[in-house]
């Protein structure tokens, strides 16, 4: 078996675009995502009703279904109900879904996580529930969450190959349509490996060293 | 930089795993390697597993589709159980694996079937990736449109979007003639066919049988009468190399020609799906005999 190097060469301008668009539809996903978990986890956490019990079955909605059936249901099933939306948007609506529910839990168990004994201390000098929420609550919260969310940020880029699946054309979609074209099954899956691993190796690391800088402040060196 | 260091490392480790496991050509998973050279007869191999290991198409009816009793048939299909009967003496020493368009060569090159029976045309490029036997069917593309659409020949589609199924005969042939038109790839044929239906694109390109056929029951699409590309052959496929079982196939191919099996098999299956003034000769190449 041979190692078609000139091959691989050839194909790198249509890589670099499709990680482009991995990128577009990945970052974008974890934004959204972060901005439905804000919303949802301070319902949770200030117990709105109604709202609250809203909040919990999406989450278990979005939990319990896998991407690939969401993402299918929105391109192909609702076009049948007149409601047309283009693949990446498509794509960026089910991984908002799925990403929105996943951080909702982790900015829960986050606030969970801070030891009532702050919060009576809090009282116990005397401070307001908007002071014990933005001097207190917030900040341990946040850095009780970070490992969780970064994971989850980590998780949402790599979903993002299930998007091929309605043609978005991210790595996956690029990797299989030469694989289709010209056979170089072994050069394609090791190239998509590479980027996999350039792409989100130093991401990952780059958001420990932050998570570690970041909790530096707690915990001491 | 500690980290630097270590991803630098990770990579090389990862990089060299990479390509050992490209050299090993020979693995020892289920269907031995029919590679260059082999120890021991493949005909052998697959009558001492007692099984003939199938790749066939599982949404392409009248091809290869799956029966109301959950059962893989098709004219295809039933090539496949026909084969080991008289390779194995049992028409049920078959096991059938369902492989999409694209995932069709990636099987054979990795030992995962022994035979490909999947609507594979013919075409240079597979040549050199796979062995084809002789043919058994013979095939055009073409593109489906809705009826009321306004492109009335191929090159109207040049600033629309064309629907394929990835490595289709049409996806390739498109992506070599017209690369500047805009492509929407999808995995499965009822994907692709669901994708025309709700609008996603424009045409959708692919061999004429299935075209046809697909049309037939969904009225309110046409087929553009205009080919692309040649009229080519259809052939059962396998690895590289694999002589001694393209031979085999070959010889039982003129064999059931003797007995005009492939007739019996368009009459079965596919006879139904088309008009009624096409010719089962403009269908089957009974035989293996191809005469382009």
């Amino acid at each position: 078996m041979s190692f078609d190097f000139a091959f691989i060469l050839s194909t790198l301008p249509a890589f670099l675009k499709a990680v482009g668009v991995t990128l577009q539809v990945g970052l974008i996903a974890i934004g959204t995502s972060l901005l439905v978990a804000l919303v949802n986890a301070a319902i949770l956490v200030y117990r709105t009703p109604y709202l609250q019990r809203l909040v919990k079955l999406y989450v278990e909605l979005a939990r319990n279904t896998p991407l690939l059936i969401q993402l299918f249901f929105v391109y192909f099933a609702l076009p049948e109900l007149g409601l047309k939306i283009s693949g990446f948007a498509a794509a960026l609506i089910t991984m908002t879904f799925l990403g929105g529910a996943y951080l909702t839990e982790v900015l829960r168990a986050g606030v969970e996580a801070v030891p009532v004994a702050q919060l009576e201390s809090g009282r116990s000098i005397g401070l307001s529930e908007g002071q014990l929420l933005r001097h207190v609550i917030l900040p341990q919260a946040g850095i009780l969450s970070l490992p969780a969310l970064f994971a989850n940020f980590i998780f949402l880029l790599k979903e993002t190959t299930v998007v091929s699946a309605v043609a978005v054309p991210e790595i996956l979609y690029t990797t299989k349509s030469y694989i289709a074209l010209y056979y170089k099954t072994y050069e394609m899956l090791a190239v998509l490996t590479l980027i996999c691993v350039l792409l989100f190796l130093p991401l990952s690391l780059l958001l420990s060293r932050l998570e570690r800088r970041l909790q530096h402040g707690q915990f001491g060196s | 930089m500690k980290t630097a260091k270590t991803s630098k490392l990770l990579l090389s480790v990862l990089g060299l795993a990479l390509l050992a496991g490209c050299n090993k050509a020979e693995e020892p998973g289920k269907p031995a390697a029919g590679g260059a050279a082999p120890a021991t007869s493949y005909l052998e191999t697959i009558k001492a597993r007692d099984k003939l290991i199938v790749g066939v198409f599982t949404d392409k009816p009248p091809f290869g589709f799956v029966d109301e009793a959950g059962r893989y048939v098709g004219f295809d299909t039933d090539i496949g159980r026909q084969f080991a009967k008289d390779l194995l003496g049992d028409e049920n020493k078959v096991e059938f694996v369902a492989v999409e368009p694209a995932s069709r060569i990636p099987f054979l090159q990795s030992d995962k079937v022994d035979l490909i029976l999947a609507n594979m045309t013919v075409t240079p490029e597979r040549k050199d990736a796979v062995e084809f036997t002789n043919p058994n069917l013979r095939v055009a593309v073409q593109a489906l449109v809705p009826e009321g659409s306004s492109v009335k020949k191929l090159d109207d589609l040049a600033d629309k979007t064309t629907i394929v199924t990835t490595g289709t005969t049409a996806d390739i042939w498109l992506t070599k003639n017209h690369p500047d038109w805009k492509l929407l790839k999808f995995e499965k044929n009822t994907e692709s066919l669901q994708a025309l239906a709700s609008g996603r694109g424009d045409a959708y390109a692919q061999d004429n049988l299935i075209l046809f056929s697909w049309s037939k029951q969904n009225p309110g699409y046409r087929v553009l009468e205009e080919k692309l590309g040649e009229e080519a052959p259809i052939a059962p496929a396998v690895k590289k190399g694999n002589i001694e079982l393209r031979d085999w196939v070959n010889a039982e191919l003129a064999r059931l020609g003797e007995q005009k099996y492939l007739l019996k098999l368009y009459d079965q299956y596919v006879r139904k799906e088309l008009s009624d003034d096409t010719k089962p000769e403009s269908v089957i190449v009974e035989g293996g005999n191809w005469q382009g």
